[in-house]
């Protein structure tokens, strides 16, 4: 049971992090790199590590794609890239 | 029976799963891909919860309380910014 939860979610995850390194659209990058902080939380989970996986959750899908998208405005405002 | 039952809900959260990231793949838009990911964080949520059914260990819920307030925050943030700038 926990086998077949743990392939299909890495796989969901590995997918997702080449999505996020290839993709062309900032956006899109930002937002993958958050599904995979997102499925890490649930691995750790299911590795009986639950305070890892609460930070994880906090930092890792919440507080990273905040700081990310404010860096991508201040980037898009000054008007070099993005 | 109830073994049975969560087996078989954790099977269809899987599917579901797949299904939502195979619209966050072939999504043409940023949008689409925030619906999305709004989406796979509801079913990991309903994974979470089926988790800690089936290993019997109450702090389970806690992180699932946790992880739907933050990634909460984390879709209010994309999408104000998509509106406008953050």
């Amino acid at each position: 049971m926990e086998l077949v939860i743990l392939v299909v979610i890495s796989l969901v995850m590995i997918a997702a992090a080449i999505m996020a390194i290839y993709s062309k659209n900032l956006i899109s990058a930002i937002i993958s790199a958050g599904v995979v902080s997102l499925l890490a939380s649930i691995i750790y989970l299911l590795l009986a590590a639950p305070d890892v996986a609460m930070t994880e959750a906090a930092i890792g899908s919440g507080l990273t794609t905040v700081v990310f998208l404010y860096a991508l405005n201040k980037m898009r405002k000054s008007g070099k890239d993005g | 029976m109830t073994d049975i039952i969560y087996a078989i809900a954790t099977y269809i959260a899987l599917a579901a799963m797949v299904l939502a990231f195979l619209r966050f793949i072939l999504g043409p838009k940023a949008v689409d891909r925030v619906v999305a990911l709004d989406s796979l964080t509801i079913i990991s949520l309903s994974l979470i919860v089926c988790i800690a059914c089936m290993s019997g260990r109450t702090i389970y819920i806690d992180i699932a309380l946790v992880y739907g307030l933050i990634s909460f925050v984390g879709i209010v943030a994309i999408a104000r910014y998509l509106e406008r700038g953050v």
